[in-house]
Formats: C-alpha cells, sequence, structure tokens
C-alpha cells in the first residue's frame, strides 16, 4: 500500500518535472526506480519506457488539435527510430547492467549540462530564427527531384526541411538511447531537428513528443515480451506520470522556471553520482 | 508562421482529395481523428490500470513484490477471475498498442488522401513493430 503510493507520488513528481522542463520524464524515472526503490535497471527502463509513452500519447494529442506538431515529418523520423529502438531493445538484455548505469550516468551528466547552459528565449524569437534558405535553392538534375519534392512535402508553413539524411542518422541514434536507456530520445531529436533541419524549435518539440510513442513502442514491446516490464511496479508509476504531466502542462505558465531548472540540476547531479557509485561497486 | 499561430496553420487547410502544394500541412480532419484515437488510447489504457491497482490493493498485493511475466494465454483466465495482472496487462498493451493504432489511422488517412508515399512510410513503421514483436517471441522461445 505504501509502495504503491510512494510509486504514484514518485511518477507523479517525474511527470511534473519532465512536462515543467520539456522533458520525457524517463531521466528521472530511472534512477528513481533504481536508486530509491531498489528496481534492478532493466525493469526500471522497462517501465521508463511504458511512462515515455503515456506523456507522448497524452501531449501528442494536443499537439495535433492545436496543430503545432508535423505529422509526416515525425512519421518519416520515427520509421528511422523505430528501427534504432528495435535494435536498442535486443541489444540491452545482451548488455551487463554496469554498462547501462555508466552510459546513463554520462547521460545525466550531459543532460545537467544542457540545462545549466539554457537560457530562456521567447518562443517567437525561436520561431523567427528559423533559416528557410531552401526555398531559394535551384532545382536540382531530374533524379532529384521526386526525393526533392518528398522532403517539400515534409515542409510546414514558414519553414523548408534540410538535411534529411542527418535527421535520418540522428533519429536511429535516438531510438538506440531510448530503448537502451528508457528515455524518449527529445535530446537527440529536437536539436537534430531544430539545429540541423532548420524546424523551428516549439515544432521540433512538438514533433519530437509525437514520434517518442513509436520509439518507445518498439523497444517497449521486446521488453514486455521478454519479461522486462513488472505490471505491479509499472502500473502506479504509469498513473503517476499521467497526473503529474497533466497537473505540469497545467500550471507551466505559472512557475519560475529559472529556480526549477537550476534544482533539477542539483538533482540529475546527484542522482548521477549515486548512478556512478552503483556502477563501479 | 508567427508565434501568435503557434502552428502555423490556418484555417484554409486543404480538405481531403483537393490539391495540396508543398506547404500544405496535414488535413484538419486527420489530425484531430488521431488526436482524438491518442485521447481515448490513453484514457482506456489508465482506466484499465487503475483498475489493476485497485484490484492489487483489495487482493493486498505490493508493487514491489515481483509481477508476473506476460503471458498471453492467461489474459482472457485473469479478466475472467477479476484478476489485477490481467488488467494490468491489458493496460499495458493498450498503452503500448496507442502510438501503433495512431500509425494505423495515419496509414488509412494518407491512403484517402492518394499520398502514396506517406502510405508507404506508415506501412513501413508497422513492418517494424511487428518485426519487434517477432523478434522478440523468437528470442522468448
Amino acid at each position: 500500500m505504501t509502495d504503491g503510493l510512494l510509486l504514484l507520488v514518485a511518477g507523479a513528481g517525474a511527470g511534473l518535472f519532465g512536462s515543467l522542463l520539456g522533458l520525457g520524464g524517463g531521466i528521472l524515472i530511472v534512477p528513481l526506480l533504481t536508486l530509491a526503490f531498489g528496481l534492478p535497471l532493466l525493469t526500471a527502463v522497462g517501465i521508463s519506457l511504458i511512462c515515455v509513452i503515456v506523456t507522448s500519447s497524452a501531449a501528442a494529442g494536443v499537439f495535433l488539435e492545436r496543430r503545432v506538431a508535423n505529422l509526416r515529418l515525425g512519421m518519416t523520423l520515427e520509421l528511422f527510430t523505430a528501427c534504432g529502438a528495435m535494435a536498442g531493445g535486443l541489444v540491452a538484455f545482451l548488455l551487463p547492467e554496469r554498462l547501462l548505469e555508466g552510459l546513463f550516468t554520462a547521460l545525466l551528466v550531459y543532460v545537467a549540462i544542457t540545462m545549466a547552459r539554457r537560457r530562456d528565449v521567447a518562443p517567437s524569437v525561436a520561431v523567427a530564427q528559423t533559416p528557410s534558405a531552401a526555398a531559394v535553392e535551384a532545382p536540382g538534375p531530374a533524379t532529384e527531384r521526386p526525393a526533392r519534392a518528398f522532403v517539400d512535402r515534409l515542409s510546414g508553413p514558414g519553414y523548408q526541411v534540410e538535411r534529411l539524411g542527418f535527421g535520418v542518422i540522428g533519429s536511429v541514434f535516438a531510438g538506440v538511447a531510448s530503448a537502451l536507456l528508457g528515455i524518449g530520445g527529445g535530446l537527440i531529436k529536437v536539436p537534430v531537428m531544430h539545429v540541423v533541419m532548420g524546424v523551428p524549435l516549439r515544432v521540433a518539440t512538438a514533433t519530437s513528443n509525437l514520434m517518442i510513442g513509436i520509439t518507445a513502442s518498439a523497444s517497449a514491446i521486446i521488453y514486455l515480451l521478454r519479461g522486462g516490464i513488472d505490471p505491479y511496479a509499472a502500473a502506479p508509476t504509469a498513473i503517476g506520470v499521467f497526473i503529474g504531466a497533466s497537473v505540469g502542462s497545467r500550471i507551466a505558465s505559472r512557475i519560475d522556471l529559472r529556480l526549477l531548472r537550476g534544482l533539477f540540476v542539483a538533482i540529475l547531479l546527484y542522482t548521477a553520482w549515486q548512478m556512478l557509485q552503483r556502477a563501479i561497486a | 508562421m508567427t508565434a501568435s499561430n503557434p502552428g502555423g496553420q490556418d484555417g484554409s487547410a486543404t480538405g481531403a482529395g483537393s490539391a495540396t502544394s508543398s506547404r500544405d500541412p496535414d488535413p484538419p480532419g486527420l489530425e484531430h481523428s488521431i488526436a482524438r484515437l491518442l485521447s481515448i488510447g490513453i484514457y482506456v489504457s489508465m482506466a484499465l490500470l487503475a483498475a489493476g491497482v485497485l484490484l492489487m490493493l483489495l487482493n493486498g498485493i505490493g508493487p514491489l513484490s515481483g509481477g508476473p511475466v506476460f503471458d498471453l494465454r492467461r489474459l482472457v483466465p485473469d479478466l475472467a477471475a477479476l484478476r489485477p495482472a490481467g488488467f494490468l496487462w491489458l493496460g499495458l498493451l493498450a498503452v503500448v498498442a496507442t502510438p501503433t493504432a495512431r500509425v494505423a489511422a495515419s496509414l488509412i488517412g494518407y491512403a484517402r488522401r492518394g499520398e502514396r508515399a506517406m502510405a508507404i512510410v506508415a506501412v513501413l513503421i508497422l513492418i517494424v513493430i511487428a518485426m519487434s514483436v517477432a523478434l522478440a517471441q523468437a528470442l522468448r522461445g
């Protein structure tokens, strides 16, 4: 009873933090389940993948209704994240737990540094900085036209999708990372879409959120069928994440994100230290 | 595209079946249907998981006591006997299946609009998901 309540509260906290800071929540769920509840890392990753799908499905619906997410681009890239996730899901059961813990520690430190260096940028500025150079590109040879036409179809109003190949490579990596570490992979997909492919930040974030569902599903199925998901621990955590993420999306505009981000960085670094100790113990 | 119009897409988006240019957004009908599908999927999943957690409480099962491994053959008997595992597994399957259902709905939507390239992308995603299931089953055996 108490454990169930604690898992629910922990899930709600991860969902709340995640939605306020634009993360899937997996970065907090895995260390919470391993360090605070003593679950094996693979079980924690499996449960985290379920939670990540929950947050993605809940948020993606809203993003699609508001027409922020780019469905065509998301579907094209998620084909490759799903391939990466399938490969990662199969490999995860072969890797030593210590190696996964070491990788997770590195991820925690990376996210903490990224968060600490992030500046608040108004969405309008982020959108206005979108490059649109490809809009004036001359048409290529006849053999390139069908591919160019396909990429054109992935673009949205006010922006042109560029360098789809880099997006494909980034998506495969995001899929592998998602399956191995139980995260959504937005930490890789959003920068690739925004910085490399020229997609506005807001659209990139929403599209990444949409993609996370399929990315995590491809590996969650493997975890589920191979006994990597504990339904007793997964259910209260997933319900908590759903509640936390729902609350977070409603109060996000009233929270001082700078203070929250500072706290989050401190938690991440502390968690990284704990995870590192576990990896080398 | 402006910040005041987050989607950057106005209400004059082309309807199904009309000619589209490279800047045309996805049809609002398709996006609306997919959004509804995702909402229904997630609420159904949460309801099933909540029912499972309630049954766990009634049966005195702790969440850290180690749950059963998934077995499709036990799903219906567990549900019929009101055992928590049945509801929990069905809820978790609903969670995992919701994004796949979204891709299937997109496939139907794009096929109806005659967008062959996007329909093929959707089919390929479904094939990858099917391969995940098949590989996991094979390795399990």
